[in-house]
């Protein structure tokens, strides 16, 4: 209906009503508090960032494009850059993503879907748990625990495993029985499966909470024609919480690729792109922050803090991908 | 779930956080009236960062002064560069570093900081190298380096234990072909800083030529002094943080080939041997204490009070020294104390400071050898004591030198510990002879298993069975071998007297904390199951 006709007249165009919104005062407050939380929020990111961009400046302008591609770290010899760095970042992280990506699956989708109840809320409980556990603790566990219990393993795959080059270790020679096995340590294979420890209940939370919200409609629809619960999970939950599993898997990526102190206690860091992911000698951007901050030279400083921007381009980057991508999938647009 | 859900849920457990917190802080400042009601003056808490190398003997005498007197210090162990710049941004009221401020041909431009400060030693020691080697099964602890093999190994010039270097070293080893594997500081560091400057004066030509490696620009026409040890990416070299990183690497098990440079005490805590040093003399020497004390005769100290740099040690001639006992690497660290009212250093922080300086120049020097360091001697504790009190606010009770205890001290003014230094055996001489007996925290000895002399015989002694630490025959020097006796002066002990409020406000923060944290759950489990009703299918399962 357009028109309405009126008694008195002709017709007359449809107005809507305009409607006067009356907030309380407690309404205003709690807008005002989250509006303002809310900005405070993004302000602080852009003056992160701002921050991160001036101090680094003076470095960038030194090194010039160079500042990608160099490898070596020598800011007072004016030769610095952050590819080595850079690389072994993103290899710590891929590696931790690959450990844990299964992991927090598999217990989410066990939380979830299998556990009883009373067994569920211990676990849930339990996941929490690992989550808070400080960074550092899981850096001296992996340097002091399990480094040496991932010798014969990393060895097992350099050994068997040797022809795929990112799995070889070239100082490594199986048919050598004096063969030191400290070429296995302080890889990025170790860091990484530390980092994966870290990352993976947060992924897990993440994953356990959008399964819980799939339909149970299509859950009962599922199960009435026939399917069995592996089956109801692999066409109901999995395809309704890919968002979930997306986003918590990015959220743990970040995580990895910002981790500081337990890369730092377990890597030995170098400044060269080193493919053998299980041979000695990784490094990392915020590691590299912990270790040379100390340094006096404001000029360093400028270098170290553009390295921080580049940390914080890719983590934003990432982050954002997963908001992204949460809210686009069905689970994400409920939540 | 709803995000406001989500907020509604976790409001009650914020708030508990929140509470209890704030009890919390009411019982703490309950406990610190009751401490500073105790005391006439004002014991401030304190904050301290920096050297590793010297963590194990401030740590100890934190415990101690915090167990008898209540003083609350709190020490981080971040290194010696970061000591350096937490006491320059101020936020450490004392600075802990191996090296000065702008330390001469340094590859770092390292600046004085802008508050006022002065130096003053803390306690001597010698940088051990610290080795994990097993031969046939049995941990090899009477190994042998000349500083030029040590040189060698650092800079990678000889990367394998039976390299002929090694070997002219260590007549009585039959040494492995296995890789060593050198485990350096990845963090700025005093003991890297010492090292390096070892390497410059004495081995210039190793240490030159690793700089090419590295890439590093030479200072001054060669390799400069470093707190960052360089590697070569894919050497074999491990870089580890802290003292506590590089000697727990070495102490794994699967760490065998691996050699660092660590402070003696770190060795003696984790139970394995150093490497003897070849001195001036044609000697090879172990890092105790009295071995540093005799070396540390030849220290030249920077005697103008009115230099930036007074009281720093100057340690060409020690590496040098010619007589028998001496260790090359032996040196003074010390402790960076505020003199200015600056930084958020108040008179009261002053006072723990002070009292903590007299504290430690005079009883702490008497543990320097059970630890695994070496006491001041009399010259740099009297200029010590003039030092604290440039402290503002400071009123530390300077004990006479009688008083003092210190095991350094003599009637006559010489040092007593290295009066009193025994001679090496003349089969620590270098030659076809290799003493067996162990060394560090590896007191057991080594059976022969190369072709030249073995000592064993000499000393009488058996090869320890089982290879634990201090399992030991009485051949050991210095370490913590069990006739060892500490010597030690009563102590009163204050006793803190707790008021009743103070038992009150601590047992109710106590019974909130575990309220809060016990209530959580219940009230979420409630809540989850208000919530599976609603969803219906859940409960039905």
């Amino acid at each position: 209906m357009t028109l309405r006709t009126a008694d008195n007249g002709g017709p007359q165009p449809d107005l809507p009503r305009r409607v006067r919104v009356r907030r309380g005062p407690s309404d205003i407050s709690f807008r005002v508090l989250t509006h303002a939380g809310g900005v405070a929020v993004l302000a602080l990111m852009t003056l992160v960032g701002l921050f991160l961009g001036i101090r680094g400046t003076e470095a960038i302008v030194v090194a010039g494009p160079s500042f990608l591609t160099e490898q070596a770290w020598e800011p007072n010899s004016r030769r610095f850059g952050v590819a080595a760095v850079l690389f072994g970042t993103i290899t710590i992280a891929l590696i931790a993503i690959a450990v844990a990506l299964p992991l927090a699956l598999g217990t989410a989708t066990y939380i979830c879907e299998y556990a009883p109840v009373r067994l569920r809320r211990l676990l849930v409980g339990v996941v929490d748990l690992m989550a808070a556990i400080p960074s550092v603790v899981y850096g001296l566990w992996g340097m002091f625990w399990l480094e040496g219990q991932m010798i014969p393993v990393a060895q097992f795959i350099s050994t068997y495993f040797g022809w795929i080059p990112i799995l070889r270790v070239s100082q490594f020679d199986p048919n050598d029985p004096l063969a030191s096995p400290t070429v296995f340590t302080a890889s990025a294979f170790i860091a990484g499966l530390v980092v994966a420890m870290m990352v993976a209940p947060i992924a897990a939370s993440i994953m356990r909470e959008v399964f819980a919200q799939a339909p149970i409609g299509e859950r009962e629809g599922a199960l009435a024609l026939g399917s069995s619960k592996w089956g109801m999970i692999r066409s109901v939950v999995y395809p309704f919480g890919l968002g979930g599993i997306v986003g918590g898997t990015m959220l743990g990526l970040g995580r990895a690729l910002g981790e500081t102190v337990a890369v730092y206690l377990v890597i030995s860091p170098i400044f060269a792109i080193n493919w053998q992911v299980l041979a000695t000698g990784t490094n990392s951007i915020s590691a590299l922050i912990a270790l040379r901050y100390g340094e006096a030279t404001p000029f360093e400083l400028s270098g170290l803090m553009a390295a921080g921007l580049v940390l914080f381009a890719i983590t934003m980057v990432i982050n954002f991908g997963a908001g992204f991508v949460m809210q686009r999938s069905r689970s994400g647009a409920a939540s | 779930m709803t995000m406001t859900a989500r907020i509604v849920r976790a409001w009650p457990r914020l708030l508990a956080t929140v509470i209890s917190m704030a009890v919390l802080a009411v019982g703490i400042s309950g406990l610190a009236n009751v401490s500073q009601a105790v005391a006439d003056t004002v014991h401030s808490p304190i904050v301290g960062s920096g050297s590793t190398w010297s963590a194990n003997a401030l740590q100890t005498w934190i415990r101690n002064v915090w167990a008898n007197y209540q003083w609350k210090i709190t020490y981080s162990e971040s290194g010696s560069t970061i000591g350096r710049t937490d006491f320059a941004n101020g936020t450490a009221d004392f600075g802990v570093s191996e090296i000065p401020y702008a330390i001469a041909n340094s590859n770092e431009q390292d600046s004085r900081p802008n508050r006022k400060y002065a130096y003053m030693p803390i306690v001597a020691g010698g940088t051990a190298f610290m080795y994990n080697l097993v031969i046939g099964g049995k941990k090899v602890s009477n190994l042998r380096l000349s500083g030029e093999t040590v040189a060698k190994i650092f800079t990678g010039v000889i990367s394998r234990w039976d390299d002929p270097a090694i070997k002219a070293d260590n007549p009585s080893l039959a040494l492995p072909s296995i890789p060593i594997v050198p485990v350096v500081r990845s963090d700025g560091s005093g003991a890297t800083a010492q090292v390096s400057i070892w390497l410059r004066q004495m081995y210039p030509k190793y240490w030159d030529a690793y700089c090419g490696k590295v890439g590093r620009a030479p200072v001054n026409g060669h390799c400069g002094v470093t707190s960052n040890y360089p590697t070569v990416a894919g050497s074999g070299f491990v870089s580890r943080s802290g003292s506590n990183g590089v000697a727990g690497y070495v102490a794994q098990s699967h760490s065998v080939g691996a050699i660092t440079f660590v402070e003696y005490s770190y060795a003696l805590n984790a139970g394995f041997p150093v490497a003897k040093l070849l001195n001036a003399a044609g000697y090879y020497t172990e890092p105790t204490a009295q071995n540093v004390a005799v070396a540390l005769l030849k220290a030249k100290i920077n005697e103008n009070e009115n230099s930036a740099d007074y009281l720093t040690q100057n340690l060409a001639s020690v590496y040098t020294d010619s007589d028998k006992r001496s260790y090359p690497l032996s040196s003074y660290s010390y402790i960076i104390l505020p003199t200015a009212l600056e930084d958020g250093f108040t008179n009261d922080k002053g006072v723990t400071l002070a009292d903590f300086g007299a504290y430690f120049l005079c009883e702490g020097q008497q543990s320097a050898e059970v630890l695994g360091y070496s006491p001041l001697p009399i010259n740099l504790v009297k200029a010590g004591q003039k030092q604290i009190q440039k402290i503002p606010g400071g009123n530390p009770a300077i004990k006479g030198i009688a008083g003092c205890n210190n095991p350094t001290f003599s009637s006559d003014g010489s040092n007593k510990l290295a009066k009193t230094a025994p001679y090496p055996p003349e089969c620590d001489k270098q030659g076809a002879t290799q003493c067996a007996t162990g060394t560090g925290g590896a007191k057991e000895s080594t059976a022969q298993s190369g072709s030249g002399t073995d000592a064993a015989s000499q000393s009488g002694t058996a090869v320890g069975a089982d290879g634990t630490a201090g399992a030991a025959t009485g051949a050991g020097v210095g370490g913590i071998t069990s006739g060892q006796q500490v010597s030690g002066t009563p102590q009163s002990i204050p006793q803190a007297r707790l008021t009743t409020t103070a038992y009150a406000s601590m047992a109710a923060a106590g019974a909130l904390l575990l309220g809060f944290s016990v209530a959580p759950p219940l009230l979420r489990t409630r809540g989850r199951h208000t919530w599976f009703r609603r969803d219906g299918w859940r409960k039905r399962r």
